[in-house]
This record gives C-alpha cells, sequence and structure tokens, in this order.
C-alpha cells in the first residue's frame, strides 16, 4: 500500500481538509472584515494621493505595501478586490496580492527561524529580494494587459470607474454596509477556497511523497518539481519555510522556488484567484510565476546554501 | 426584495451559522488540538464566534438595500448559483467534521513518510557545541542552541529538559514514571541520535515510550521489529509529519496497525547508513489508550 503512488483515504482526506479549513479561515474572515472595512471608510482619493504617481514606484510601493500592511495569501484577495473598486491600479494591487504573502514581517521572521543555522538570513533576504522582484515584473506585466481581461465582469463597478471618492451616509448606515459587503466577499471567496483546499488535501494525503521526491535529483528537475510541490501542498506563506527546512537533500535554489512559488501561486490559491481575475488570466499568471521563479531560482545558482 | 435577494441573505446567515459553530465547536470540544497548533487554535475560535456574530447581523441587522446602494444589487447570483455555492460550502464542512478521525490513518503516514532522522525534521537547528572560554574565563559567545527537543515537544510534555552543561541538573529535570523509566517521545530519541549530550541521558537506560504501532519499513528479517510512530506539527495537521523509532521485540508483535501500543525498553543508537539511528530494545510492548495529545508540537 505504500508503494502505491496513489492511495485515496477518505478520512485522512477530510483530516487534512479540516486541518487546512481551520487554520485558513481565520485569515481570510480577517482580510474580508477589512475589505468590507477599506470600502466605506477609506476614501479613494486618500489611498491615491498616498500613492507614487510614477507607474514603476507605483508597482513597487504596492509590492513593498505588506510590510505595512500584512496580508497571508488566504485573506489578500478580498481585500485587494476592494482596493481595485477604490481605484488602486490594477498593476499595483497585483503587486499587493503576490508580494504580500511574502515580504511581511511574520514570513521574515518565521523564514529566519526556520533556516536558522542554515544561512537563515541570506535565505529570508533571497526570499525577501525574488519574491519582490517576481512580484514587480508580474505587475508590470499586467499594466499592459486592459483590465477587461484580467477581472471578471462584476469586480468592479458597472461603470468600470472608481465607485466614491468619499463614502457617505452616517457611520451605523456605513457599518451594516461595510458588514454585508465583507460577508459576501467572504463567502464568494470561501467557495473557491475550499474547492482549493480540497484539491491539495487530495494530493496531500494520497500521493506518496517519495515519488515526488525522487523528482528532485539535479537542479532543474529538483527546482520545478519542488514549485510543484509548493502549488500541491498550499501550505501558508508563515508555515511553509519550516516545511521546506527539511527538504536537506535539495540545493537552495528548489527551497528557494518552494518558498516563493507556493504563496503567490498553489491549488486553494488558483480558486481563490479565480473569485476575482479570469480563469485564462489565472492559468497564465500561473504558467508565468511557474516559469519566472524557476528560471530566477535556478540562474542564481545557489548550490552552496 | 425579490426571491434572489432574499434567499442570499438566509442561505449566506446558515452558511455563516454553520461554520461559525463548527469551528466553535471543534475549540470547545478539544478536537482542534488534533488539526492545529496552540498558535493557531484561538484565532480558529475567535473566527467560529465572529462567524456566528456575522451571521445573525446578516440576517437582522444588514438590510438587503445596503448592498445595493453601490450597485451590487445587479449582481446578486441566481438561486440556483445560490445554493450550488451553499452546497459547496455547507455539505463537505458537515462530512468532515462527522467522518475525519482526528488523525491520519495508516495510508496516509506512509504517503508522507517517516522521519527518522533529525535533520528531516520541520524546525530543526542543527546542533552546535558549547563554545570554550575566553583568555578571561568568560564564555564568548551565548554557548549552544537550546536542545530543540525541548522547545518542540514542550506542550506534550515531552522528556527533555534543556541541555545545560551540568548533566547531573538535567537528570532532575527528566519525568520518570513509577518504575524510574524515563518517559521518552520518539522526538527525543531522533534529537539524542544527534546530539551527544543528549544521547548521554538516554543510551543503555530504560525508557518508556508511547505511540502507534506500524509495520517496519525494511531490515526487518526475523519480524521481530516494528516502528513506534508519533506524528509531529508544525502549524496543522496537514503540514505534520510522522516521527518514527525503531522497536526491536524478542518476538513478532501482534498488534493491529495503527494501534496505541505503550513501550518499555533500553534505548540504544547503534550506526545505520553510517549514522546513529535510535533503537529501543524493548522489554515490553502492550496495548494502551491514545495520549490526551496525540500530535507532537
Amino acid at each position: 500500500m505504500g508503494d502505491s503512488w496513489f492511495t485515496f483515504s477518505l478520512p485522512s482526506f477530510f483530516f487534512s481538509f479540516l486541518s487546512v479549513v481551520q487554520e485558513g479561515v481565520p485569515f481570510l474572515l480577517l482580510g474580508s472584515l477589512m475589505s468590507g472595512l477599506i470600502d466605506q471608510f477609506l476614501p479613494s482619493r486618500t489611498m491615491l494621493r498616498l500613492l507614487p504617481r510614477n507607474p514603476f514606484m507605483g508597482i513597487c510601493a504596492g509590492a513593498a505595501m505588506g510590510l505595512v500592511f500584512p496580508m497571508c495569501e488566504c485573506g489578500i484577495v478580498p481585500v485587494i478586490r476592494r482596493l481595485i473598486n477604490k481605484g488602486l491600479p490594477l498593476s499595483n494591487a497585483i503587486a499587493y496580492m503576490l508580494a504580500a504573502p511574502i515580504v511581511n514581517p511574520l514570513v521574515i521572521i518565521s523564514t529566519l527561524a526556520a533556516f536558522r543555522g542554515q544561512h537563515g538570513v541570506e535565505f529570508t533576504i533571497m526570499r525577501m529580494g525574488i519574491g519582490f522582484l517576481v512580484a514587480v515584473l508580474a505587475a508590470m506585466a499586467v499594466q499592459k494587459m486592459p483590465v477587461s481581461a484580467v477581472l471578471r465582469e462584476g469586480v468592479i463597478a458597472p461603470d468600470g470607474g472608481v465607485r466614491d471618492s468619499a463614502p457617505q451616509g452616517s457611520i451605523p448606515s456605513r457599518l451594516r454596509a461595510a458588514l454585508g459587503i465583507s460577508v459576501s466577499d467572504f463567502l464568494d471567496v470561501l467557495v473557491f477556497f475550499v474547492i482549493g483546499v480540497a484539491i491539495s488535501s487530495t494530493f496531500n494525503t494520497a500521493v506518496n511523497q517519495k515519488f515526488i521526491d525522487a523528482l528532485a535529483s539535479n537542479v532543474w528537475l529538483a527546482t520545478f518539481s519542488m514549485m510543484g510541490v509548493a502549488g500541491i501542498l498550499s501550505l501558508c506563506s508563515t508555515s511553509d519555510a519550516f516545511i521546506a527546512a527539511t527538504f536537506i537533500a535539495l540545493p537552495a535554489s528548489a527551497k528557494l522556488a518552494f518558498l516563493i512559488f507556493g504563496p503567490m501561486m498553489d491549488l486553494k490559491l488558483v480558486f481563490i484567484y479565480s473569485a476575482v481575475f479570469k480563469k485564462r488570466f489565472v492559468l497564465g499568471l500561473a504558467i508565468g510565476l511557474f516559469i519566472l521563479v524557476g528560471l530566477i531560482c535556478v540562474r542564481m545558482n545557489i548550490t552552496q546554501l | 426584495m425579490t426571491t434572489a435577494t432574499g434567499l442570499q441573505r438566509y442561505l449566506s446567515s446558515g452558511v455563516l451559522m454553520i461554520w461559525g459553530m463548527t469551528l466553535t465547536y471543534f475549540y470547545f470540544s478539544g478536537r482542534v488540538a488534533s488539526y492545529l497548533t496552540p498558535a493557531f487554535q484561538t484565532g480558529a475560535m475567535i473566527a467560529g464566534i465572529v462567524m456566528i456574530l456575522l451571521a445573525f447581523g446578516r440576517c437582522f441587522v444588514v438590510r438587503d438595500t445596503d448592498a445595493c446602494c453601490q450597485g451590487e444589487c445587479a449582481h446578486v447570483p441566481k438561486i440556483s448559483a445560490q445554493l450550488i455555492g451553499a452546497a459547496i460550502l455547507v455539505i463537505p464542512l458537515i462530512c468532515a467534521a462527522a467522518i475525519s478521525p482526528n488523525g491520519f490513518d495508516a495510508s496516509a503516514i506512509k504517503n508522507r513518510g517517516y522521519v527518522d532522522n533529525v535533520a528531516a525534521l520541520p524546525g530543526y537547528k542543527p546542533y552546535q557545541e558549547p563554545a570554550l572560554p575566553t583568555d578571561n574565563g568568560q564564555a564568548s559567545v551565548p554557548t549552544s542552541t537550546p536542545a530543540p527537543a525541548a522547545a518542540a515537544t514542550a506542550s506534550s510534555g515531552s522528556t527533555v529538559a534543556a541541555s545545560t552543561d551540568n548533566a547531573q541538573q538535567d537528570q532532575t529535570f527528566i519525568p520518570r514514571n513509577e518504575a524510574g523509566q524515563i518517559k521518552a517521545q520518539t522526538i527525543d530519541l531522533i534529537y539524542a541520535a544527534q546530539e551527544p549530550s543528549m544521547r548521554s541521558d538516554f543510551e543503555n537506560k530504560d525508557v518508556e515510550m508511547i505511540g502507534q504501532f506500524m509495520p517496519a519499513r525494511g531490515n526487518n528479517p526475523n519480524g521481530d521489529r516494528f516502528d513506534l510512530v508519533r506524528m509531529f506539527m508544525v502549524c496543522c495537521a496537514a503540514d505534520a509529519r510522522p516521527v518514527a523509532v525503531t522497536i526491536q521485540t524478542k518476538s513478532p508483535e501482534k498488534v493491529a496497525e495503527m494501534s496505541w501500543v505503550k513501550v518499555v525498553g533500553k534505548a540504544t543508537f547503534p550506526m545505520v547508513g553510517g549514522r546513529m539511528t535510535p533503537v529501543v530494545v524493548a522489554s515490553e510492548v502492550k496495548p494502551c489508550d491514545p495520549p490526551e495529545d496525540t500530535f507532537i508540537y
């Protein structure tokens, strides 16, 4: 039984499913509550005034925003959805979405802790740096795309523009509206989260890991297969470093690719992103990130770490 | 108010209520301990309570016109889509809560691969020998990393206290059973195999261990070996890894796979494949009840 590459067990599947759900839902809920408050209480004028006017600097600011507003990958989608509605340029939102689960204080601490004694500082700096770079590059590519090719219909206001310049109404009515929006956003994304967790739990429990490990025999294979593993396992970015640190036989580039690609794109995120973005865009983003992260990590040739 | 809008209100409230109650049930029943490390348990409980409050809020406080004021009413899904969405959210959760056994079964554990080498343990920090005193007699730098086993297993009542230079002092912190045998975890022996100061606490000493019985993976020509397994969790059960120690018995054991057993025996650390590997030479193996915390955090 243990030597078969696939052995499905319903109880184990549900066990893994429930554990990821219980870990991820609080973050998803937090993101949704923030999205409601952003919608009702953040004047778009204020936000746009704070953004650099230069598009490239705006993207960089978006990618660094996680240092100030840390979010994990589960909770960030409702937030960027509202920020886009508030007038945040799509490219800036993409930069924030991709970078924030990596470039944030919690992840910095957990990566340092997990790799302590294994070049932890270097690993953490490279994870942050490459994560930031990839997010900026992806956002610059999105900048050249029409919004209609990226966002699902109905994600932004029907007129396609900014909904409001300043929230209106009394505080209680805005709180009521924020609550309604939070619930709506939460349930919208939760559906995709549940589907993604179900698929990742299937792989997590049914696929024999040694068949995946066997792929990691050289740097190229190891790097790209570890990104595949990150995509399948769908770990939280605050904890994935502890798992990556155990892959002692793998080259550093493979571990780095695991740590950068996973928080940006995994099975559950494919479904969560689909709540906001067009399927074709999500697929393109997944392929693009897979290739970009893989090539950067392999070309870094950091086999000595 | 259209039928679709009204349905959305009650479905949303119902889904939130079911999710909220499930999360709070798992927390207050204690089942959450099998799914999450303590660091995440409170968050899950708070999320459950917030979801229950949101369910009431969505049902009784939020007016259907609140979301419409910005044109969102145009996007109220069709009734069929709402029902499918609610089914996706509720059915798997209820099935999972009802069926989930609070632990992985044997096939999932085998698929995850055993950890029998401390370097493959999540969060492991390589051991550093204590720094020698400098010329002025002071320790040059903070001496050694704390024994990871102590940190890693503190919440599960593990055996090993922080390693210090004073072995005598260590001994006083090592918990023992009434017969004077050291109460050890699989993870303790995995660490001890790597770290000399910890190894001296266990080597050739009688230990008592509790874990799940799994057939030996190999190197078992006489059929008198099995693996004693405990799951080690970093954040949630999905990232848990089975930590295994080989048990050598006098004769083949007839114990059901995955059943909980108590092993009493002598801890040894023979060289296997070029590295020290913990093997407990058992004098007694008997079935027992699962421990309060089935996972090691």
